[in-house]
């Protein structure tokens, strides 16, 4: 409960100060603001997927339907969060490009991290019983997992991309103002926070799920 | 634990019981060339010959065999689902050379489907000649990676419902990177350009996926 107020507050203040207090990025102008969203939703969208492989392969060697949970709830958020960078880094393109959509690597590549994670929960859905859908899932979401270094950080680096990761980001360094790198930070801080609680949420409705379903079978069972 | 002996022989053993069992009632086969026969017809009569656009007949042959190849790939595992030999056919050999024999086997399958299908697109869409080495070793590179990504998702999508629906659904976003690099590819070396890094790109990517693969075969089939 202190934790969530916390959580909030940060967010919250750091939102006002990121949007308030921080400088634009020259090269960017108005439009700086969105990296305090765009790449924070990128990274727990990696976070997330890195956390559902991990899970995934958890299960795989101790079959505890646990792993699962976060597997496929961390999967979710993930795909969520790859949608909220999607946008955001639309609507920045659609002003600094001047089109919402272009097929930027960039864009590609994201749109095929969307497409490959719809594909998990595609496949989760038309898979019956517990176990096997658990198993199967697991399997896809390890693959699932080993092209996200490629699409995420490959080959938008490699191929030519107007996206402006040179312009704050340079050489592997972080060139930015410090005003802006100090609530740059605070903020993925708080957004990785915000998954946090996000997942543990979704992790306990899909066990009380559970629970609610074995104790509404169990008279029916018994009384058969 | 099998020797490494007994592995390469099991793979051989899926490996020619699978081509025997194709030869048998060339149903998969059959079905496939007329997919990839069919598509081509009707790509080629709606668009008539393309000359030296080699930006779309490159996108049109993998087009063409991509379609060819999800008609056709989950056909080794979901034989075994329908026809419920999987039992037995674990009683005979292990996860993972199951899964590498088929794995060979779909890679043979797609090298007969190119070999009717490639020398077709040339005569019907009329492009420039290739260069035929690069050309070759794009084509085979690019199977390979289609052969892996098909046969993991067809073994997954075996056994779940609506399998053959869902074969298609859940390959191509796998695919799309692979299909991307492997059109660049083919488009360069119409153009003349170098085409290593997409080789090298497609060869890490399929690698990549080649080794998760490996390690993932044994948690397919356990009930």
């Amino acid at each position: 409960m202190i934790a969530r107020t916390v959580l909030f507050l940060w967010i919250a203040a750091w939102t006002v100060l990121a949007l308030l207090w921080a400088p634009l990025v020259p090269a960017l102008a108005e439009t700086t603001r969105v990296l305090y969203f765009h790449i924070p939703s990128a990274w727990i969208s990696v976070l997330a997927l890195g956390w559902s492989m991990f899970h995934s392969i958890a299960y795989l060697r101790r079959r505890r339907i646990e792993h699962d949970d976060q597997a496929s709830a961390a999967a979710e958020l993930g795909l969520v969060f790859c949608v909220g960078a999607t946008v955001s880094g639309s609507l920045w393109a659609k002003a600094m490009w001047g089109s919402y959509w272009n097929w930027d690597p960039r864009e590609t590549s994201i749109f095929f991290v969307l497409l490959i994670y719809g594909a998990y929960l595609a496949l989760r859905s038309s898979i019956e019983g517990e176990e096997r859908r658990a198993r199967l899932s697991a399997v896809y979401s390890a693959v699932a997992f080993v092209t996200v270094p490629f699409l995420m950080f490959i080959v938008p680096r490699i191929y030519f991309s107007l996206h402006p990761d040179p312009l704050i980001n340079s050489s592997g360094k972080i060139q930015m103002d410090p005003k802006i790198r100090m609530s740059f930070f605070a903020l993925l801080i708080g957004f990785t926070g915000l998954f946090a609680w996000m997942l543990s949420l979704r992790v306990r409705v899909l066990r009380l799920a559970r629970r609610f379903e074995a104790a509404s079978a169990a008279p029916a069972g018994s009384a058969a | 634990m099998p020797t490494r002996e007994s592995s390469f022989a099991a793979v051989w053993a899926i490996l020619r019981k699978e081509c025997r069992s194709e030869w048998r009632t060339r149903y998969g086969l059959n079905s496939a060339l007329l997919f990839a026969i069919t598509t081509l017809t009707a790509v080629s009569f709606a668009v008539g010959r393309l000359g030296d656009r080699t930006d779309v007949l490159a996108a049109l042959l993998w087009i063409v065999i991509l379609f060819a190849a999800l008609a056709s790939l989950s056909h080794t595992f979901v034989r075994e689902v329908e026809g419920h030999t999987q039992t037995l056919l674990r009683l005979a050999a292990g996860p993972t050379p199951i899964a590498v024999g088929k794995l060979l086997f779909n890679l043979l399958f797609l090298g007969v489907l190119e070999v009717v299908t490639v020398p077709l697109f040339m005569i019907l869409m009329g492009g420039p000649p290739p260069h035929w080495g690069t050309f070759l070793g794009v084509l085979a590179l690019g199977s390979v990676a289609l052969a892996v990504a098909a046969t993991l998702v067809g073994a997954v999508i075996a056994q779940t419902r609506g399998r053959n629906a869902l074969f298609a659904g859940v390959s191509l976003p796998l695919l799309l990177p692979l299909l991307a690099a492997v059109v660049s590819a083919t488009r360069a070396q119409w153009t003349g350009n170098p085409v290593t890094f997409e080789l090298r790109l497609l060869a890490a990517y399929t690698f990549a996926l080649l080794a998760a693969s490996l390690l993932l075969y044994d948690h397919l089939w356990e009930d």
